[in-house]
């Protein structure tokens, strides 16, 4: 009898414990219908003003799906096929001393409720912003607008308080942008930043379904009239994707798990042990940027050794040269991405536009290269490293490794510093240290300490690089040591409480060569003394009047003007020689994408989109892909 | 009664005690802390864009007069306890302008499923496993269990979840690893959402559980094995009193009663257990929110988590107190 019971209750376990299978993955949705997209949890679930502060759901697709804006540009091409006029119908046209922007609209366009997109839209969105201090972009248009007017439904016109030719990137997509409120929606509100936008209303190619208040999945489902949309006006035939679920997938190994359960069709990023798995295991349903090893997507976003150059140790650039020699490169590669690294001797991520405008024509530069050690000339750049790093990964790679050079280099990178411990070891001693019992210490007699600052977990591969790099400093006598930040990491970054940092402070428009989108950030008045808050990006407070001379030479220049490349070549130039970041890598990140329901995904072959869950520009690539109809 | 009178007013007095002492050091700690949400903030509206860096410091101020974070932090304390008592933490700065309740009310009953159900199940498992194993020492079968539950006990609760994660994710696939139940289904008292429920709660419970029940094992058949050799149970067995009856009114009811305090002991421990159980299991309680909250430096959110669990837990205790003297005759008679 007792047995009888054993039996029925565990019986009664097993039914409970059917395999997914048994069951819908999501409740009432066609798995072959849906793309499920990791997403980010999200805490204020009920919450969808994207222009308000805290974001609404501009991570778990509002703002790839739903949202829209004058501009994208396509962050992994090159060229003029790299820009997508959206909203407005052509490029932006500026007066000639850039303090007029004129903006043509697209006709036709309607917000999902059946109410028409106008210059209307456009006027309230910077008004309304501008008069609500706290709202997302009403600081960039309170100090750039004097005045906003449509003098017809389909024209805008900005009047800018003073020249500006870079006004138009506020509207321009890389990851987001300011994005077209829906003025008959917002006017019936009292107070704008305050109020819910619940349910939205799309200005894009998809619509809310269903949230889950707990802000664990987000649903958004193809609107019936699609091609009233800017994106839906680019395509011959309906999307294949009905619906896309963004769903928070837990921890890195569950979301590894869940590719290979077929659960998760885009992953945002997970360790590169994981896509390992996946590559081994599932090489049949997955697919990624590269074919193979090292499989990742560069993004364009370059991390490096930041280098707090108000310090007095590190504000010789002499300093921070040797503090660049002392650096194996290829242990680095090894140690961070298990080899699967694409490494960047220039302060630009190897990624995009930058291939053909930077990294192949400075090439030769680089080659020629020489640094004064102080006891002789070195030329430090080695162009090799790619294939050295092929030949350390080939033993376990062989098979997907390309053989061609060019290949490899647009996979590891083009070339990085040598190791040179005895040049590093020259140039700290023109620079007044000494080395006592294989210490480094300073030209006040002190021993030469470094804490080397890392997120931690949050970004495992960086935390990796910064103790490989501790170690290499180290045991060239330097007193080196990783400090993990975790959650205080940005605080300690942006009032500039470290010596060295592992980060990056320089990311790209990737499909287009202008540098502006960092360099703007890197003049000297925006520098403040270490204890105040730095705004973004430069946080290593690199001060340099050549520098300066670039910038405002580079506000003078229009965004397409042929002199961007040639002042951001000069930029390049003058960071290799001042050395304030020590350039690692890109941010290489691994997206498995499965392909057993979805295929036709973006790839170095085929770079026409984003794949990054989180950048708008995924929406491009949402509406090509195509369904294999392969679920029963 | 006097004795009871005095001794509800003793644990009364504890209650308060704890919650304004908990609470009040949450609120130092969590006050004192480097991170500050307007940078955090910042970061997110700065990180991906091309941001005007003329614009920044614009922001920055806009932020701060927003999120009210001005007063000094005697004030700041003062005000905590004003909304405290009426229940209100303000708004969430990681999810502004979302109110802390209601990201706490939308959480809490995940927590408290799980919870409940994990503390259950581990305190009613372990207790009678240990007793019986100390009751039947010779038994083989109780032995053997004995050996796996204690052989679980030191693994950390990560460990043995991601263990069942790999094992019921990955290598045989039955359970679901993630969320608290199937993605866009109405909630509601039907078949198919419990059922959905007890499929997504199955795994985090059992990785509490397995970790979870050796504690009591061990002190359980600890206090059992040293009842048995009691005079009251000797006599009892010389007097042809029903072993079953020995083992049930004689025995383990008395080890039960270190056992009821112990459990009012380790309310907190075991909340902290939950924490890293959400996170692995991507569970939506309280443990997930209070991990977000932490990360961007969200301290109005992180101070509404403690202060909620400090008071549960408090209350916990409180109650099994109360309940102690049902077990207890001589706490009752005082």
């Amino acid at each position: 009898m007792r047995v009888r019971r054993l039996i029925a209750a565990a019986m009664g376990v097993v039914a409970l414990a059917m395999p997914a299978a048994a069951q819908d993955f999501i409740a009432g949705i066609p798995r072959e219908e849906a793309l499920i997209v990791q997403g980010p949890e999200k805490q204020n679930a009920d919450w969808f003003n994207m222009w308000a502060s805290g974001g609404g759901a501009s991570h778990n697709g509002q703002q790839q799906l739903t949202a829209d804006t004058f501009w994208f540009i396509n962050p992994e091409g090159s060229g003029d096929s790299a820009w997508t006029n959206a909203l407005a119908t052509e490029r932006p046209i500026y007066n000639d001393d850039f303090t007029q922007m004129t903006v043509k609209l697209r006709e036709g366009v309607y917000w999902s409720d059946g109410v028409e997109f106008t210059a209307e839209d456009v006027v309230y969105t910077v008004e309304t912003q501008m008069e609500n201090p706290g709202m997302g972009w009403s600081a960039p248009f309170q100090v750039n607008v004097e005045s906003v007017e449509a003098t017809d439904d389909y024209t805008v016109v900005f009047n800018l308080k003073q020249p500006n030719s870079r006004f138009h990137t506020l509207f321009t997509v890389r990851w987001n942008a300011a994005w077209i409120m829906p003025k008959h929606v917002f006017e019936e509100v009292e107070d704008p930043a305050s109020f819910a936008f619940n349910p939205p209303v799309s200005l894009s190619a998809y619509v809310l379904n269903n949230y889950d208040p707990n802000g664990q999945w987000t649903i958004w489902e193809l609107r019936d009239d699609w091609e009233r949309t800017s994106i839906g006006m680019t395509l011959d035939e309906e999307p294949d994707v009905k619906y896309v679920v963004y769903r928070t997938a837990g921890n890195p190994d569950a979301r590894v798990i869940e590719q290979l359960n077929h659960n998760l069709d885009v992953i945002n990023d997970i360790a590169p042990e994981g896509m390992f798995t996946i590559a081994r295991d599932a090489a049949d349903t997955t697919t990624q940027w590269l074919p193979g090893f090292p499989f990742a997507h560069p993004d364009p976003t370059l991390p490096a050794v930041i280098l707090n150059t108000k310090i007095d140790e590190l504000s010789d650039p002499r300093v921070r040269w040797a503090l660049a020699l002392m650096i194996d490169i290829r242990s680095v590669s090894m140690g961070s991405y298990r080899g699967a690294a694409n490494i960047s001797a220039l302060a630009v991520p190897p990624t995009g536009a930058a291939i053909p405008d930077y990294f192949e024509p400075m090439q030769a530069w680089l080659e020629d290269f020489e640094l004064d050690t102080g006891s002789r000339t070195i030329k430090p750049y080695d162009s090799t490293i790619a294939e050295q790093v092929a030949t350390l990964v080939r033993p376990q790679w062989g098979d997907s490794l390309p053989e061609d050079e060019d290949a490899l280099k647009r996979q590891f990178g083009f070339g990085w510093w040598k190791n040179d411990p005895e040049a590093a070891g020259e140039l700290l001693e023109s620079a007044g240290f000494t080395k006592q019992n294989n210490q480094w210490m300073t030209p006040d007699g002190e021993p030469f300490e470094i804490n080397l600052l890392v997120e931690g977990d949050n970004i495992p591969t960086l935390a990796r690089a910064g103790g490989i790099i501790a170690q290499n400093w180290s045991m060239q006598g330097i007193d080196a040591e990783v400090q993990v930040a975790g959650p205080v990491f940005g605080d300690r970054l942006d009032v500039g409480d470290f010596d060295a940092a592992i980060f990056w402070t320089i990311e790209t428009w990737g499909g287009h060569p202008d540098l502006s989108f960092f360099l703007e950030s890197y003049h000297s008045d925006f520098i403040r003394p270490i204890g105040e808050s730095q705004p973004p990006r430069n946080l290593q407070r690199w001060e340099n009047p050549e520098l300066d001379e670039i910038i405002e030479a580079n506000r003078t220049v229009g965004f397409d003007d042929p002199e961007v490349v040639e002042l951001g070549m000069d930029f390049l130039k003058l960071a290799v020689e001042e050395m304030p970041m020590i350039p690692l890598m890109a941010y290489n990140k691994f997206a498995p994408f499965d392909t057993t329901y979805w295929t036709g995904y973006p790839s170095i072959d085929n770079p026409y989109s984003a794949s990054g869950p989180f950048w708008s520009n995924l929406r491009y690539m949402i509406v090509q892909l195509d369904s294999t109809e392969q679920a029963d | 009664m006097n004795g009871f009178v005095k001794y509800l007013a003793e644990r009364l007095f504890q209650l308060f005690l704890v919650i304004f002492l908990g609470v009040s050091l949450a609120f130092v700690i969590t006050t004192l802390s480097p991170v500050d949400p307007v940078q955090v903030s910042l970061s997110q509206m700065t990180s991906f864009g091309a941001v005007d860096p003329r614009s920044v410091e614009l922001m920055r101020e806009a932020l701060e007069e927003l999120y009210g974070l001005q007063g000094t932090m005697l004030e700041q304390y003062f005000n905590f306890w004003r909304r405290v008592l009426t229940g209100d933490f303000g708004p969430s700065l990681s999810a502004f302008p979302t109110p802390v309740m209601t990201l706490i009310a939308a959480a809490v009953p995940w927590t408290l499923g799980l919870l409940g159900l994990s503390l259950a199940m581990t305190w009613i498992l372990g207790n009678l496993l240990g007793a019986l194993a100390g009751y039947f020492r010779n038994n083989t079968l109780l032995k053997l269990s004995g050996a796996a539950v204690m052989a679980l006990h030191p693994v950390p609760a990560y460990i043995t979840g991601l263990i069942l994660l790999l094992l019921f994710g990955y290598a045989w696939p039955i359970l679901p690893i993630s969320g608290g139940a199937q993605m866009n289904l109405q909630q509601g008292f039907t078949l198919e959402y419990i059922t959905s429920l007890i499929r997504h709660g199955l795994l985090p419970a059992m990785a509490m559980v397995l970790v979870g029940i050796g504690s009591w094992f061990i002190s359980m058949r600890s206090l059992v094995s040293n009842i048995v050799t009691d005079d009251h149970v000797v006599y009892a067995e010389l007097g042809g009193v029903k072993s079953r009856k020995i083992f049930s009114q004689y025995v383990a009811r008395n080890a039960l009663l270190p056992q009821v305090t112990g459990l009012a002991l380790n309310l907190g421990h075991i909340f902290g257990g939950t924490v890293i159980i959400e996170f692995l299991f991507n569970y939506p309680g309280m443990g997930r929110l209070l991990i977000q909250g932490i990360y961007r430096g969200d301290y109005s959110l992180v101070l509404g988590v403690t202060t909620i669990s400090i008071v549960a837990v408090a209350f916990a205790a409180f109650v099994l107190d109360l309940v102690y003297p049902l077990i207890d005759p001589r706490v009752r008679l005082g």
